[in-house]
């Protein structure tokens, strides 16, 4: 559900950069999302043309490009991919998601709380890198 | 051209929402900050303002300990929806881990403020205090850029009347003044106790002339404020002059804003 606030920063950023850069039209906008924000890409861009709807943004195509997350134990050296982060995550947190009342991590919503809600699945450590797959950015724009 | 950040611009948006954007903060650690936050928030609250409080201290959260809540934080279409305690609207990440560790540093601890701010979803506040951690770190440098493109902003620094506080104090307050940041003044906390008829000064005095700022007001080192807390009483109501020295500082801070 964040699809519709995260698809509603991205056009008033866009928006803004517009306004500063003194573009008058976008042809076509990047978006790299990492994988742990858990995107449904089809409500994202569905939200992202809604809101683009009326505005200097409207006509811009969207292009949505998954970036892969992976991890890195500086106590041990193991590396793990998201699909086992998502495995390995612990159940103690949580947030509600309305309107549907299903209770989801706060990973998706908030990724650097990886280390609170991770540990390494060999040695048990915090201490580890995330690296890539966490944000939310503009990655290209095309006017 | 350069790409915009997203997810700055989100949430220097979301904190320019409110009408007035207060941010507290402190150079040292345990002078008392966020309790000073909390109660600046309910007086403001109880003089008919609609105020929101914000913790961005991500690795001590003290509001939840305060403003106590089993409750889930509920994600919606409009994000992260603030918690209403008491006439408030709360959020801190200690809400979302509790207790646990949040162990971050640079870039990762920016980009989780930025996340968590951009996704916190005010309703039309008259107040949003941001309670800040000690020192002057990531959690300042975002607030400094918030207070700087709000028109109606200030800070405010909350000290103990000690030598070692005043210097870091002084550090906070050349960084804020440096980049535009408009410091409304200094609240002293624990600046003196009442033993009988006696008043006692721990810490002694200072002269705060030298740093050509208001003194906002100054609060008692109270044993009932922490006995508040430990019952679940709001701290500003802990005793008669506490809540009278609380009252006098937000109404400068109403006539200031």
């Amino acid at each position: 559900m964040h699809e519709w606030s995260l698809a509603d920063a991205v056009v008033r950023s866009l928006l803004g950069f517009m306004a500063s850069e003194g573009l008058t039209s976008i042809r076509e906008v990047e978006v790299t999302w990492g994988e742990i924000l858990e995107l449904d890409t089809e409500i994202f861009e569905e939200a992202f043309y809604e809101l683009s709807r009326g505005t200097p943004l409207e006509g811009a195509k969207l292009v949505l490009r998954k970036e892969k997350a992976y991890f890195k134990c500086n106590s041990c050296g193991a590396e793990w991919d998201f699909k086992t982060a998502d495995e390995i995550l612990s159940r103690e947190f949580e947030i509600m998601e309305e309107p549907a009342g299903v209770r989801e991590s706060p990973l998706h919503f908030l990724p650097d709380l990886a280390r609170t809600l991770l540990r390494c699945p060999k040695c048990g450590s915090r201490d580890f890198d995330l690296i890539g797959g966490k944000d939310l950015r503009v990655s290209k724009v095309v006017a | 051209m350069r790409a915009p950040d997203v997810l700055q611009d989100e949430a220097l948006r979301r904190l320019s929402r409110a009408e007035r954007l207060l941010m507290v903060a402190s150079g040292k650690g345990g002078v008392g900050k966020s309790l000073i936050s909390i109660s600046l928030a309910s007086t403001l609250s109880e003089m008919g303002r609609k105020v929101g409080l914000l913790d961005l201290d991500v690795h001590g959260p003290s509001i939840p300990q305060v403003f106590r809540s089993e409750r889930l934080i509920r994600a919606t279409k409009h994000g992260l929806e603030p918690l209403k305690i008491d006439g408030l609207e709360l959020m801190s990440l200690g809400y979302i881990v509790r207790g646990s560790p949040v162990p971050l540093g640079g870039e990762d601890k920016m980009s989780l403020l930025k996340m968590m701010v951009a996704l916190t979803n005010w309703s039309n506040l008259d107040y949003l205090v941001v309670d800040l951690p000690p020192g002057t770190g990531d959690e300042m440098l975002l607030a400094i850029r918030a207070l700087k493109r709000h028109p109606r902003s200030g800070a405010v620094l909350v000290t103990l009347p000690s030598m070692l506080s005043l210097s870091v104090v002084r550090r906070a307050l050349d960084l804020l003044r440096g980049e535009g940041v408009r410091v409304l003044g200094i609240v002293e906390n624990m600046a003196y106790i009442r033993c009988g008829g006696d008043t006692v000064r721990p810490f002694g005095s200072l002269d705060y002339a030298s740093l050509g700022v208001n003194v906002l007001g100054s609060l008692p080192l109270d044993p009932a404020v922490e006995e508040a807390i430990a019952s679940g009483k709001p701290p500003h109501k802990a005793s008669r002059e506490v809540m009278e020295a609380i009252s006098a500082v937000a109404s400068r801070i109403e006539v200031m804003m």
